[in-house]
């Protein structure tokens, strides 16, 4: 199906569409018709009337639940499809409800921070030009760049953590471990996965923190080095489990096929299965460094608060602020340009970790067609 | 010469006998264990037990495997002749909940004991799979696969980097496996392509040819030519006759006009883990011990 | 063919020489566990251990292990042991010790020596060109051992030597004086150098070759999975610790002793007292309680959760349903796909700052509970989309082609056959996403935050505050537009509140465990159920 779907153009994809439609329109009976048609209706002005603040918005709303309620009890096939069909829809409206409000939302401030380029008035531009973060004194500048040198030095730090050991640790778990050892460490991880952000950041801020300024000598608290290895302890689970599941997915023939010319498990690990699973284990990976992105509880107690770049770049004993801290920290007195300035930072985490989502799932489609859906 | 280290080891050579229904376990195993043949024992196996959990896999097998020949080993699915194969190898040793009672030797070397290095074993031991396994590489890493694991083609990194390559003894090595495993002419051409893109047949044949290019002694087989098609077969038969001139070749089949085409003795496996009978294959096949191995040799059940 | 190359199929394990590469692994372990001891000041640097003083048993040990890596690698060499190294080393232990070999140089180079840029860099350059070149060239044995052996070595003396007090201090030149000090360094090249020799000593052990590559890695990789369930229970079991005495504090038992609780019936009020007194989690914050509490940020999440699930699996489990029995594959499914995984890895930073924007405004234009269940049921939703369809399609086909067989319609067939059977995983993925949720801070902080110190009147009371109105929408419930506390926002609140600002509970440090505990407990309790109900279900599966 899902071959014809792709060789088929677009005109004959519409015209099955409505085919199907007519079809449909002509052989369900008219009261059928009649409740699927108030129920749509129905939903559809208690949509606008929400997105509009109506307090009329439970009018529609409720209308849809009586039509809803009715057509269950007689037609409660259609019904449950059509109710499913309006769920799957949901979703999708609800990442573009999403998309529209933070960008909506970040419009003012990046029309305030235009510079013009070789003529051309380039809205947002300069919160990426310039380094300076003031939302008090005049100049008032928004700019994004200490903050995302923050998230970066975080993630950084974080996947140089997460990555090597969530690898070993997946394969500990999906080919060494022996069972028993097995069954107690998988649910441990997992566990370590359900621990909230914020209790790793208030055991980072009471107890590594202070650690740490004692013994780099630091004035006061919060480095970068620390932030992104409770991040990276943090990203770590999900590298695990994706990693986990990616392994196990690649055949057993394959790997007594290599056993049985007499290597060692270990050679079968690095040279069969590993590079079997390498489109899962990449995926697992980058869904860990999306996990560190967007991490904030923990950046949030554990740093400065400081939008301001670390000098030298790469020092990493300070900590000052990254992209997720910035709003937590500053949602609170924030507003008008410096709300909105908040949404611009939303933005961009946003939209970086829908790359990274998007693209890790390219990388799983891609070695799957490869490899003809078996591995 | 006979080193068989059974109880019942002695110079006699088989003869028929006359069956008899209903025999017990204790006559049908004086029966085969008389199995005698010209030659070293390869693979000598005693009182074989196999449980996989609660299960009893494998009940008390015992019989010696003669080297440069073909044993065939058939019987009814479920009856144990392929969990006897794997504890050739200790490929068992994969599967968490085996446990392995008894005694396998490989050259008086005994193969259940502390110390025993799989990894040698495996590579004097080698195993061809019921379905084709190649790995999703190209055909030439394929075959150099096991010999660059231990080493033998591998000249390090250093001639790597300096491009000293071991390309001419792998170039070797491919071709000959390839032509013992009659693919060569099939395949030389496209040596670079990924092996996952050959044939069914082909790719078991490249699956010998893996199994080959590491040297080993005894080739197992399980049910290689079960998912082919009957040329393929034919072909893989073909081979494996070939193949008996230099190595000792197990094979499980399902497959009784294989079995009775390509061994030299064959043992027959009934339900519940039993060895029923072992002997040459024309004895066994023409005038079989036991009522249960004629029946099912005959196709009256299995 | 089979000749003299072959080695012996079965290997004694009892050789001296594999006895001395267990024991090198042993010492590495030793030291191992004395520099982490060090590093987190378990066991002082300027002191004794053992009658020694700490630094020169460092160093010692440190050049006892080195020796006996370096002389095992020999032994293999002049096949004193008998081994089957390889050519060499192999590309990762090249790449290792070239760098360690290049950073190793360099510091000495330019803080022993003081040498400039011209100076150092060549120094470093020839150390990790003779780093590499051990490596690569003698072959395994040596490759692998004389490189890690010699770091040991070399460390040893410098902490044997005067070189380095255990007081010594290097400024980085920084911004803000940042330093690294010794007693953070000496336990940090302890680790180090105990893991490069522990690693080699494993090598050693397995006779070089595949062997002793798989022994090398597998010590590695068992060391790694130790770790992280040892940080696993280390977090827990110190919250434990830490959260058990504010978490008890003034609990009675007894008749009589617990809170007033009314319950009314057909208008007859029945007044009762629990015979439980339990401050911490049936109280909250007020200046004439004993004891204070955080019953109010309990009864939050509880109400969190349960709008964000109400909100969520019927939609989530819909949705599932018709991608998985409806839908065909196609552009609309892959779409959707994409957009259900794209809205999971969405930061929850990011719910928070779209339900500030969205919810907000449309319910009474400030902080509510509705708003915050909403934005945990738009977190939960691509989790419960998930899970159902992995459960659904876990249902065989032939379950579906049976029912349909037998005339029956679809709807039929999935509500009598595929909801049943794949109810297991549905349960289980809901009560694990529910268990992440529920430790979420950042989109409630957006959305419904409350006070750090929450007075027991402010609890919330969902059901009893449904009221029906002249006005559209008709029916309100002031209590659901109310902002309100929820646990992990009152530890952030707490957290940010800093000591001083906490005068009215008698102590703040442990009024904030014991809230981290309770978060903690209320969590994890979701996973250990998720956990077991799913372990419990596979078994059925698989004995049935």
């Amino acid at each position: 199906m899902a071959q014809a779907a792709e060789t088929e153009t677009g005109a004959e994809t519409l015209a099955r569409h409505v085919r199907r439609f007519r079809e449909f329109l002509a052989t369900t009976d008219r009261e059928a018709l009649a409740v699927v048609g108030v129920m749509s209706l129905a939903l559809l002005s208690a949509f606008v009337g929400f997105l509009l603040v109506s307090a009329y918005t439970i009018v529609p709303f409720a209308v849809f639940l009586g039509a809803a309620g009715y057509g269950w009890i007689r037609y409660q096939g259609l019904t449950a499809r059509l109710l499913m069909l309006t769920m799957t829809v949901s979703t999708i409206v609800i990442l573009l409800l999403i998309i529209t409000f933070i960008f909506y939302e970040s419009v003012p401030v990046l029309v305030y921070e235009s510079t013009t380029v070789l003529g051309v008035s380039v809205p947002g531009l300069r919160m990426f030009t310039q380094p300076n973060w003031d939302a008090v004194s005049s100049p008032i500048r928004y700019s994004m760049v200490p903050m995302i040198h923050g998230t970066v030095m975080v993630t950084v730090i974080a996947t140089v953590v997460a990555a090597p050991l969530g690898i070993a640790a997946a394969l500990f778990l999906s080919e060494i471990a022996p069972a028993p050892v097995r069954e107690f460490v998988k649910p441990g991880v997992e566990i370590l996965a359900g621990i909230p952000s914020i209790v790793y950041g208030f055991i980072g801020f009471t107890v590594l923190s202070p650690w740490a300024s004692d013994q780099f000598r630091i004035l006061g608290q919060g480095t970068y080095l620390f932030v992104g290895v409770v991040v990276g302890l943090m990203a770590l689970p999900t590298i695990v489990s994706v990693a986990e599941d990616a392994l196990n997915t690649v055949p057993e023939s394959m790997k007594s096929g290599s056993l049985a010319v007499g290597t060692t498990d270990w050679q079968t690990m690095t040279s069969i299965t590993l590079p079997a699973a390498f489109s899962g284990v990449s995926a697992a990976v980058l869904l860990g460094v999306g996990r560190a992105i967007g991490e904030t509880m923990a950046a949030t107690v554990m740093l400065r608060g400081v939008p301001r770049i670390t000098d030298p770049l790469y020092n990493v004993f300070y900590g000052q602020e990254t992209l997720t801290s910035l709003i937590a920290r500053n949602y609170g007195e924030a507003d008008g340009l410096q709300m909105d300035a908040l949404f611009v930072a939303g933005v961009i985490l946003f939209v970086t970790v829908l790359v990274i989502s998007i693209g890790s799932q390219y990388i799983e489609w891609r070695m799957r067609k490869k490899f003809g859906g078996d591995v | 010469m006979s080193e068989i280290e059974s109880p019942q080891k002695g110079a006699e050579t088989a003869q028929p006998r006359q069956t008899t229904t209903g025999e017990s376990d204790e006559q049908l195993r004086a029966e085969w264990t008389d199995y005698d043949f010209d030659g070293e024992a390869k693979l000598a196996v005693e009182d074989l037990d196999v449980h996989y959990g609660d299960e009893h896999a494998l009940k008390g097998v015992s019989m010696d495997i003669p080297e440069r020949s073909v044993t065939a080993l058939i019987g009814p699915s479920g009856c144990g002749k392929s969990t006897y194969l794997r504890c050739l190898n200790r490929m068992n040793d994969r599967i968490n909940s085996a446990r392995v009672d008894g005694s396998v030797q490989l050259d008086e070397n005994e193969l259940y004991q502390e110390g025993v290095d799989l990894v040698e074993l495996r590579k004097r031991v080698g195993m061809v799979f019921q379905s084709p396994n190649p790995f999703p590489k190209s055909i030439r890493e394929n075959i150099s696969y096991g010999p660059r694991k231990h080493g033998t083609i591998d000249t390090g990194l250093l001639a790597r980097l300096f491009g000293r390559s071991d390309e001419e003894s792998e170039e070797r090595l491919v071709e000959r496996s390839l032509r013992q495993a009659a693919l060569w002419d099939e395949v030389k051409d496209r040596l670079d392509d990924n092996a996952l893109g050959l044939s069914g047949g082909q790719q078991q044949r490249l699956c010998i040819a893996r199994a080959l290019a590491t040297d080993p002694e005894v080739l197992l087989m399980d049910e290689p030519a079960s998912a082919l098609d009957p040329i393929a077969t034919s072909k893989i038969e073909e081979l494996i006759h070939e193949l008996s001139r230099e190595y000792t070749v197990v094979i499980v089949t399902h497959n009784m006009q294989q079995a009775e085409r390509i061994s030299d003795q064959t043992a027959v496996f009934l339900t519940g883990g039993r060895l029923a009978e072992y002997g040459r294959t024309e004895q066994i096949f023409a005038d079989p011990q036991s009522q249960r191995v004629d029946d099912y040799i005959s196709g009256k059940f299995g | 063919m089979s000749g003299a190359t072959r080695t012996r199929l079965i290997r004694s394990n009892t050789t001296t020489a594999v006895a001395v590469a267990a024991i090198s692994i042993g010492i590495a372990a030793v030291l191992f566990g004395l520099g982490f001891a060090a590093m987190f000041e378990l066991i002082a640097l300027t002191g004794t251990l053992v009658g020694f003083p700490t630094l020169t048993l460092l160093g010692a040990l440190l050049v006892v292990q080195g020796g006996a890596v370096v002389t095992f690698g020999l032994g293999s060499r002049f096949s004193v042991v008998e081994t089957n190294p390889r050519p060499d080393a192999g590309a990762v232990a090249a790449v290792v010790f070239a760098l360690v070999w290049f950073v190793g140089g360099g510091i000495v180079a330019s803080q022993l020596f003081g040498l400039g840029l011209v100076g150092w860099l060549p120094a470093a350059l020839l150390t990790g060109g003779v780093g590499f070149a051990v490596t690569v060239l003698p072959g395994e044995d040596i490759g692998s051992t004389a490189p890690a052996g010699a770091v040991a070595v070399l460390t040893g003396l410098v902490f044997l030597s005067d070189l380095v007090g255990a007081q010594s201090v290097w400024g980085l030149g920084w911004e803000q004086q940042a330093s690294l000090t010794a007693e953070f360094m000496i336990p940090v090249l302890t680790v180090f150098c105990a893991l490069l020799t522990g690693w080699a000593a494993a090598k050693a052990y397995g006779g070089f070759g595949a062997r002793g590559r798989r022994a090398g890695a597998y010590l590695l990789i068992y060391l790694n999975a130790g770790a992280i369930v040892t940080v696993l229970f280390s977090l827990v079991a110190f919250t434990l610790f830490k959260g058990l005495p504010g978490l008890f504090r003034g609990v009675a038992v007894g008749a009589g002793v617990g809170p007033q609780s009314t319950i009314s019936l057909f208008g007859f009020g029945f007044s009762f007292s629990l015979p439980v007194a339990w401050p911490f989690v049936m109280n909250g914050v007020g200046l004439l309680n004993e004891f204070n509490g955080v019953l109010p940020a309990i009864v939050g999440t509880f109400w969190l959760v349960v709008g964000a699930v109400l909100f969520a699996v019927p939609l989530g489990v819909g949705a599932a349903i018709f991608l998985t029995e409806y839908a065909e594959r196609g552009r609309f499914t892959q779409v959707v796909e994409v957009a259900t995984n794209g809205l999971w890895s969405t930061p929850s930073i990011v719910f928070g700052l779209f339900g500030f924007a969205f919810l907000i405004p449309r319910f009474g234009n400030g902080k509510s509970l509705l708003s915050g269940m909403l934005t945990l049921g738009f977190m939960l939703l691509p989790l419960v989309v998930i899970t159902s369809r992995e459960a659904m399609l876990a249902v065989p086909d032939e379950y579906r082609d049976a029912s349909a067989a037998l005339g029956v319609t679809k709807w039929q067939t999935i509500r009598s056959v595929v909801l049943p059977a794949a109810l297991p995983g549905v349960v289980t993925g809901v009560i694990l996403g529910v268990g992440r949720i529920a430790g979420e801070t950042a989109p409630i902080l957006l959305t419904m935050a409350g006070g750090v110190f929450v007075p027991g009147s402010q609890t919330a009371n969902v059901l009893g505050g449904f009221q029906f109105t002249a006005s559209p929408p008709f029916v309100a419930n002031p209590q659901l537009l109310e902002a309100t506390s929820a646990l992990p926002y009152q530890l952030y609140a707490l957290i940010t509140a800093g000591v001083g600002a906490s005068g009215n509970v008698g102590n703040p440090d442990e009024f904030r465990w014991a809230t981290a505990l309770v978060l903690l407990a209320v969590v994890l309790s979701f996973y250990a159920v998720g956990i077991v109900t799913r372990y419990y279900f596979r078994r059925r599966l698989n004995y049935e």
